[in-house]
């Protein structure tokens, strides 16, 4: 399994650049992924708004909202949080909060 | 703060394995000589097999054992055994293989891909293989063998339409099942699928969805639709009694709302009592890509539920593979059933013509093509029922061509949704991309999860403006209530 060496710490990632321990995950770590996985130079208050919305939602339920209540709950709408990750809800925010990915007929 | 990535992206999944697993020294070495790219799979890694009792061959031992494998397959399968023995080269296939048409490689011709079995087979199981090897075109059994098994075998989408143009109705997905159980023994499983096996083996779907989660999102949908329609439309779950016990896609509770929902409204306008079963909301079993326990496994739990919940009926949703294991192989593996298992679609044919649900053609003016998914149309008896219920829903329905059991796969059958794969798939998807914008339709209509998440992603590749939608995400539009 590839690793990110990231400040004193080793993280482990998937092929995809999925966090293996969500509880490895910090802000720092989020930006980083962000540049690197989705040519992110930013993380505006938005983005983390989606991020924070995940996190919750995974230490609440071990698993990622369904797409549709992520968007409601946040009030961004599909196309916007395609704007905000280009990879997507899935496979870019996500990725950016430390959740596994999303895996089954998606 | 500073990070320095040594995230090894792009190196064979081989060599990344390897790389897990230094001391036992399986170093893969021809296939780290030839780098692969992304033409076959990330290999999943021992920790990734133990949940589904798999284990890793070592590659010194690999091919003694594959070929023990395939002796035991050709006498547990016998049509495995006729299909080696049956083929008479004639070529038929080759131009009906939508993986050979998009892909350009010879080896994914049907013929070809069961040659890299049939070879091996011929050499050790034929006499003319056994004395005059040259002959017959017959090969040993090397680790280079199995690098092609893994890699074709895992281009193939077991979509049986070459069965359906072969003389002999040689059913290549019947080899290529066969052929990825082997490897599944010798350890070479794609990590997609074995993330999908421990999902289904610990919370009975595949996305791994628990009971918390679920009662979440199901009060969200009814919420939703209360906001839409003003009514109060259940979506009950683990109720006791209930006439149907509906199974559908886990999908339909993370990127495929409407499906359910759709579902959800169909019961409610018909009057009949239904229930989702928190131990197995998946249809879809992934067993029947690279594992016979596993596929038996799921079947044994979707059974145990219908009985615990003593429902009159099984409906299975919008899935094409699960689909042909819960009608197929149902009563192979438990014997006669106390109750049927039918197909939402059949569900709602029927419910249509008993005028018992009433429907609005209106709410769906746009021009609507069907696409069968494989598992329906060449293996579960789904071909007319889907047609019938649209013609009722949508008010400009067109077929594409080809279409029913000559329908091109989707390019993504039997499991190819692995990101990694992406190129391939979109490449497997290219038949169908063409006969999609051929008609015209700005709605793709294909009830399976797996083509619901392929489709979207081929169409726009290949540039076809369609939006992709179930049948009863369509019929929940059209329903009136």
């Amino acid at each position: 399994m590839p690793t990110i060496q990231f400040g004193d710490v080793q993280v482990e990632v998937d092929e995809d650049g999925f966090v293996q321990d969500p509880k490895q995950w910090t802000e720092d770590l989020a930006r980083y992924l962000a540049k690197q996985e989705e040519g992110l130079d930013n993380l505006t208050e938005d983005h983390w708004k989606v991020i924070h919305y995940l996190r919750d939602y995974y230490q609440q339920f071990g698993i990622a909202p369904m797409i549709r209540k992520l968007c409601k709950d946040t009030g961004f709408d599909l196309k916007y949080i395609y704007e905000l990750f280009p990879s997507g809800p899935a496979k870019g925010a996500c990725k950016l909060a430390g959740l596994p990915k999303p895996t089954g007929c998606v | 703060m500073s990070a320095t990535p040594v995230k090894e992206a792009g190196r064979p999944a081989t060599a990344q394995r390897a790389a897990e697993a230094p001391a036992k020294g399986p170093s893969r070495g021809s296939a780290s000589a030839n780098p692969p790219g992304h033409d076959r799979p990330y290999l999943a890694s021992e920790k990734d097999l133990a949940p589904l009792g798999l284990h890793w061959v070592d590659e010194a031992e690999r091919p003694a054992r594959a070929r023990e494998l395939l002796d035991k397959m050709r006498h547990y399968r016998r049509t495995f055994q006729m299909y080696m023995d049956v083929c008479t080269h004639c070529g038929a296939c080759a131009q009906q293989c939508h993986s050979y048409l998009g892909t350009q490689d010879p080896k994914n011709m049907p013929v070809a891909r069961a040659d890299l079995a049939r070879r091996i087979y011929q050499r050790y199981f034929t006499w003319t293989g056994r004395h005059l090897p040259r002959l017959v075109g017959a090969e040993d059994l090397t680790e280079e063998t199995i690098e092609a098994w893994y890699k074709y075998f895992y281009q193939c989408n077991e979509c049986r339409r070459c069965a359906v143009f072969c003389p002999f109705g040689i059913d290549t997905a019947e080899i290529t099942i066969a052929m990825r159980e082997i490897l599944a023994y010798l350890g070479l499983v794609p990590r997609f699928l074995t993330s999908v096996g421990s999902n289904v083996l610990r919370t009975g779907n595949n996305m791994g969805i628990p009971r918390p989660a679920l009662l979440d999102t199901v009060q969200f949908l009814e919420e939703e639709m209360k906001e839409e329609t003003g009514k109060d439309i259940p979506i009950p779950v683990d109720q006791e009694g209930a006439e149907v016990l509906y199974n559908p896609s886990s999908s339909d509770f993370f990127s495929n709302p409407d499906t359910l929902t759709g579902a959800a409204k169909m019961f409610y306008a018909a009057g009949i009592s239904w229930t989702l079963s928190s131990e197995i909301i998946e249809t879809a079993n992934f067993g029947l890509f690279f594992s016979e326990p596993l596929l038996r496994a799921h079947s044994q739990r979707l059974i145990r539920s219908a009985r615990r919940l003593r429902v009159q009926r099984i409906v299975a949703g919008e899935c094409g593979h699960g689909w042909r294991t819960w009608r197929m192989f149902s009563e192979t593996i438990h014997g006669q059933l106390e109750f049927p298992i039918t197909h939402c679609a059949e569900e709602a044919c029927e419910l249509l013509r008993q005028r018992r649900i009433r429907v609005d053609p209106e709410a769906n003016p746009q021009r609507v093509t069907y696409h069968d998914p494989c598992n329906l149309a060449r293996a579960g008896d789904i071909i007319e029922q889907p047609r019938e219920v649209l013609r009722q829903i949508t008010l400009d329905f067109r077929e594409m061509i080809p279409n029913r059991e000559k329908s091109f796969c989707c390019g993504g059958g039997s499991g190819l949704l692995m990101d990694e794969m992406m190129e391939v798939r979109m490449q497997l998807g290219k038949a169908k991309a063409d006969s999609v914008r051929a008609t015209g339709a700005e709605i793709l209509c294909a009830p399976c999860a797996i083509c619901k998440a392929q489709l979207p992603l081929v169409m726009e590749h290949h540039h076809v403006p369609v939006q992709v939608k179930g049948l009863l995400d369509l019929l929940g539009r059209a329903i009136i209530l």
